[in-house]
């Protein structure tokens, strides 16, 4: 009963934000899900700060290992055996896609800044770089910081 | 010595520091030559002679003949013209956000100082610009006879003993040139700015197609908040060859456009750039070809056209 409920909830809440842009997180993982910015002020928050041109940005958001903690996808001790022939896919609105290996995501491994931004210098992120992004400030170029981020797909390549 | 040349270059620095560019929030500030610090007097003198026709052999034409404060600081001209006629092989560069170029010219990766490449279209013979060659002298005696130089040069070059000197000439120019800077066009309001309905819906979709890798990918070569690049080979111009990606701020006032303007219109720059030539081909409607130009357009500070502070003094 209150499944259904909640259900319904969610169904009207859909209908009533027609507008409201998330990231879904799916694929090989334990629990799929659907980010909201108001999910991501939640989680634990990062900071990067850019600079491009001269120009210094402070981005703000979750690193992206803490969504896929919270998705499930195997971290630390775990991700051993064919779990780290796993990648994540990133995919623009656009339809934009890049790839990360799971073991260049988590800290366990290397000490690398992958961050979920949802706003720069301290206001929400708007227009070309969509409402969500992702900064890879130690990539030496920007092309894997995609912008107008909808979707992390996980993909196990030995299952 | 070496402690006093330390002390001087210090002052020096000093100088420039406390130049007020008047950028807006966020921008970064121009570098500055250590041998050129900036000085609001220098900047005046700098305007003073980027309008003064004297400079060229004839009397015809001055820096401002090519670079029209109206158009961006370009010519309106596929190929700049000499002040004895002579067309020169390349289309006239915009001077705007020039002191933030990491290169000059549209094809010299090597030329990066604004006070050496002042030189070029003074002395220059091929072709003739000014055609100042072989003439410095009379010109500097004009200079050190105009009430408006005897008072601003030993201003603007303190402490020198003979002030009046072409390098002198070039730095102030220079100088000038520093100052001219778009960061307030209506997308810069809208992107970095608070104001969200600065531009309109139509230049927003045009946002995305520039900066979308799958569609437009614009940004990939005119890139960051000056929309400018490295040198590329296109295959889009007449003449072939790697080539400066310009700033595109203004770009709706500077045609005709390329390096050689062969192109007439902002329509057809995307139409061949759709095409391909050496570069990925896209497919844009006719709707997204008319959002991109929006957006191209709200990249036009209309303010920096009339702007008296870069209009000519004389």
């Amino acid at each position: 009963m209150y499944t259904r409920r909640w259900l319904l909830l969610g169904v009207f809440t859909a209908v009533l934000l027609p507008g409201q842009e998330t990231v879904r997180v799916s694929g090989a993982v334990k629990q799929e899900l659907t980010l909201a910015a108001d999910d991501l002020s939640k989680m634990p928050r990062a900071s990067v700060k850019t600079t491009n041109n001269g120009m210094e940005t402070v981005y703000e958001g979750v690193w992206l290992h803490e969504v896929l903690k919270k998705a499930g996808v195997p971290q630390g001790s775990q991700l051993r055996g064919k779990a780290l022939a796993s990648y994540v896919l990133a995919e623009a609105t656009d339809g934009y896609q890049v790839v990360f290996s799971l073991g260049e995501l988590d800290p366990a491994f290397i000490d690398n800044e992958i961050l979920l931004a949802d706003t720069a210098n301290g206001k929400p992120l708007f227009g070309a770089q969509g409402r969500f992004r992702l900064v890879v400030p130690k990539d030496k170029p920007g092309a894997r910081s995609v912008r107008m981020l909808t979707k992390l797909e996980v993909v196990q390549v030995r299952k | 010595m070496k402690s006093l040349l330390a002390g001087f270059v210090a002052a020096m620095s000093l100088l420039s520091a406390d130049f007020d560019w008047n950028l807006p929030k966020g921008f970064p500030r121009p570098v500055v030559p250590a041998g050129n610090p900036m000085s609001a007097v220098k900047v005046e003198l700098g305007r003073y002679l980027f309008y003064d026709k004297r400079i060229s052999v004839n009397g015809k034409q001055s820096c401002a003949s090519c670079h029209r404060q109206e158009l961006a600081f370009t010519d309106g001209r596929a190929k700049a013209e000499g002040t004895t006629g002579q067309a020169h092989s390349r289309g006239t560069m915009s001077l705007v956000n020039v002191a933030y170029a990491p290169a000059l010219t549209w094809a010299n990766p090597e030329l990066a100082s604004l006070e050496e490449q002042a030189l070029i279209p003074m002395l220059g013979e091929h072709p003739v610009e000014l055609g100042l060659k072989g003439r410095e002298r009379e010109f500097l005696a004009v200079v050190r006879g105009e009430p408006v130089y005897s008072k601003l040069f030993p201003q603007a070059f303190p402490g020198e003993s003979d002030v009046f000197s072409l390098v002198n000439i070039c730095k102030a120019i220079a100088a000038f040139e520093r100052t001219i800077i778009s960061m307030r066009s209506p997308y810069d309001r809208y992107r970095w700015g608070d104001d969200r309905s600065a531009i309109s819906d139509a230049a927003k979709r045009g946002e995305l197609l520039f900066f979308s890798s799958e569609r437009a990918g614009c940004f990939q070569c005119h890139a960051g908040w000056n929309f400018s690049g490295r040198f590329f080979d296109t295959g889009i111009a007449k003449e072939s060859g790697k080539f400066r990606a310009p700033t595109l701020r203004n770009v709706a006032v500077t045609a005709p456009y390329m390096h050689d303007g062969s192109v007439a219109t902002l329509e057809d720059v995307i139409d061949r750039y759709a095409a391909g030539g050496k570069v990925r081909a896209f497919t844009l409607t006719d709707g997204d070809k008319r959002d991109l130009i929006e957006f191209l357009k709200s990249l036009t500070e209309e303010g920096l056209l009339r702007d008296p502070r870069w209009s000519n003094p004389w």
